[in-house]
């Protein structure tokens, strides 16, 4: 055993450990004030990203209810609404209207698609969603449509989304 | 040395079995911080590092896993250090110490974690894991003071 | 003495320090991120491919390439339009009664899968079907653009028009790959299984690639190749053919490997005098197939399970039942009128409550 242990160190408690603590508790309640004020200015509300053609076109919160008209060019569009926290298009200029049969989006990572006027409204920041995938039905039909969009390949897109 | 190893393992070995959840995740007494502080003050700083670093690697092979082993490591020994440091300035009595090194341990885990989950996010945690540092370093100092004060009174009447 | 022993120690605790800094560090760079890609360049539909990857260069590069080759396969099964270089499924439609046509491999390989579906399923999918699918193909267009004035194909011409859907000659050479049809009225309509031979031959080319954890999803038919990088299988949610329903998904499936194809009324259709006419036509009636709204096949080829979910729809589910039973590695679920689900022996789902 070493004998340097002075006797002073063995007392309980010390006016300095009182203060020591005080202060402690004091920084815990000032930090946990400011990082809830920082994360609320910081988090990002669930909205409904628009693109046509790939490129972005605007953001709408799902959290505001409103209406908004979605043109593609040549007097092609789509009409978004967004009304409790979700989002759907219910008319389109489109002849085959898979846009409108859609059911409403709200989770991150769902979409609308509306292929002839190359529309995509994608939800970011909601919820998660529970699948990665979904098998839906529209198998089996006749390959490729008279007109359809791909006389311009040009109007492809890749947007990556990081999680 | 090796009696204090292995209070400390056995320690841990109780946390490990009865987890005191004080309705927080990852908020724990720290028994065996304990041990390391009454090694810290009766027999000096290098058993006490050689001592905690040996009881992490052992509880981590044998109870945690990898990620579990490199948190305590991060917190361990960062906790240690600034005792160590804090001690030597003679400002705080064992009581003062300990709290610090409780608070600092936390801190070096959720250094750890952050960089591991690159989330900013889990310092959301901070000022809980102060505010329990800091209790569970006064309950542990309290122990420590109490402990010792007996031990040398063993030794004095050897 | 005492002091440098204390040094000492400091020393060991801050390399103990850095260490733990170091071993976070290379546990995260190991750690891999999810991607998404959509793109629409295909198949008349919406691609999606999610994948597991330690870049976004890195997954960027792959998909790229990924997308060319969809895009290949795409212009390859196309009937409507030609493409400079290349013999595809319009040229030799337009070839019919003429001449042999020289056509890649891979068009070998998705007629021959065409013939032995036909085989198997005893006729309830056939790609020599093109001539009655398209007349119906017109008509549903016709309808779509013009709901008031939509209207049924005439009996006579359908009955007409499935004279000349024998698929015994279309004559496949293989040594010189070429195709041929023998009949100059009959067309090649590759729709109920071209877009999952694509995503199959897709997965295959993905691993070649190198890429370890993807879901590849082009138009609802999926495909997984791997599982998504922590050990945790795909979800793959089976869309509730009831769109004005709540609930998104009648349940979900879990893949490692292997596909799921689904075949429904509910997306592609056109109404006559408030009737409901869907896609997918029946090759023993030559009318649109109305036994239940949705079936759902796995199997480890994405093309046979692209094939089978059409001809399953083509049957009552009983029939369907037998023949799934019969085929090793292959599940299927039903979803009925009135929401119900029927499902083969080894079909594992979590269904959604």
């Amino acid at each position: 055993m070493e004998a340097s242990v002075a006797p002073a160190d063995l007392n309980l408690m010390k006016k300095n450990d009182v203060i020591l603590m005080g202060v402690l508790a004091a920084a815990a309640l000032i930090l946990s004030v400011g990082i809830s004020l920082y994360f609320a200015a910081n988090t990002k509300m669930a909205e409904a990203v628009v693109y046509v053609d790939g490129k972005e076109q605007g953001r709408y919160a799902l959290n505001h209810p409103q209406t908004v008209k979605i043109s593609s060019g040549d007097g092609n569009y789509n009409v978004l609404e967004i009304k409790e926290n979700q989002a759907e298009i219910t008319e389109a200029s489109c002849p085959d209207k898979l846009c409108v049969k859609h059911r409403p989006v709200k989770k991150s990572g769902e979409s609308l698609v509306c292929l002839p006027n190359r529309v995509v409204v994608e939800i970011e920041n909601g919820d998660e969603r529970e699948v990665d995938s979904s098998a839906s039905g529209t198998g089996g039909e006749n390959h490729g449509k008279k007109g359809g969009i791909y006389g311009n390949a040009d109007s492809s897109c890749i947007c990556i989304f990081l999680y | 040395m090796g009696m204090l190893t292995a209070l400390a393992f056995v320690f841990s070995y109780i946390e490990f079995l009865i987890p005191i959840h004080l309705g927080i995740p990852g908020v724990k007494l720290g028994l065996a911080n304990l041990v390391v502080i009454v090694a810290l003050y009766t027999m000096g700083t290098k058993e006490a590092c050689a001592l905690s670093l040996i009881r992490i690697v052992l509880t981590g092979f044998t109870f945690g896993s990898p990620a579990s082993m490199l948190y305590s490591l991060a917190g361990g020994s960062l906790s240690l250090l600034v005792m160590i440091l804090i001690r030597k300035l003679e400002v705080f009595s064992v009581t003062g110490v300990s709290v610090l090194g409780g608070v600092f341990h936390n801190i070096g885990q959720i250094l750890a974690a952050v960089l591991v989950v690159e989330t900013a996010s889990l310092l959301y945690y901070l000022p809980v894991l102060i505010l329990s540092g800091t209790i569970a370093g006064a309950v542990i100092g309290i122990l420590a003071a109490r402990l010792m004060k007996r031990l040398e009174n063993m030794i004095r009447k050897c | 003495m005492h002091v440098k022993k204390s040094y000492g120690a400091v020393v060991v605790l801050l390399a103990a320090v850095l260490v733990a800094g170091f071993l976070a560090a290379e546990s995260k760079s190991n750690r891999m991120e999810r991607y998404e890609v959509k793109f629409f360049d295909s198949f008349d539909t919406v691609t999606v491919i999610t994948g597991y990857a330690k870049s976004q260069e890195e997954f960027q590069e792959q998909t790229e390439l990924l997308q060319k080759k969809l895009k290949y396969y795409h212009e390859l099964f196309d009937i409507y339009h030609a493409y400079e270089g290349i013999n595809n499924i319009k040229t030799v439609n337009d070839a019919a009664g003429k001449e042999p046509v020289e056509v890649d491999r891979e068009m070998i390989g998705l007629l021959k899968l065409g013939k032995e579906m036909y085989q198997e399923t005893g006729g309830k999918i056939n790609i020599a079907y093109g001539s009655v699918l398209s007349v119906w193909h017109e008509y549903r267009e016709q309808g779509m653009a013009d709901p008031k004035e939509a209207q049924l194909p005439p009996e006579e011409l359908l009955r007409k028009q499935s004279e000349h859907t024998d698929i015994s000659k279309v004559i496949i050479d293989e040594k010189a790959s070429t195709v041929f049809l023998q009949d100059e009225d009959m067309s090649l309509d590759v729709g109920s299984i071209g877009k999952g031979y694509a995503v199959q031959r897709l997965a295959e080319y993905a691993e070649e690639i190198g890429m370890k954890h993807l879901l590849i999803s082009v138009g609802g038919n999926v495909c997984a190749v791997g599982n998504k990088g922590d050990g945790e299988p795909w979800r793959v949610g089976i869309e509730n053919p009831d769109l004005d329903s709540d609930q998104s998904y009648v349940g979900a499936v879990e893949l490692t490997e292997g596909s799921i194809v689904t075949s429904g009324n509910y997306q592609r259709f056109y109404m006559v005098e408030g009737k409901r006419y869907c896609h997918i036509i029946d090759p023993d009636t030559g009318m649109p197939s109305e036994y239940f709204p949705s079936v759902s096949v796995m199997a480890e080829d994405s093309g046979k399970a692209d094939a089978l979910s059409t001809s399953l729809f083509n049957m009552e589910v009983q029939e369907g039942l037998a023949l799934v039973e019969s085929m090793p590695g292959v599940e299927a679920l039903w979803i009925m009128e009135d929401g119900g689900v029927r499902c083969s022996s080894g079909f594992e789902f979590d269904e959604e409550k």
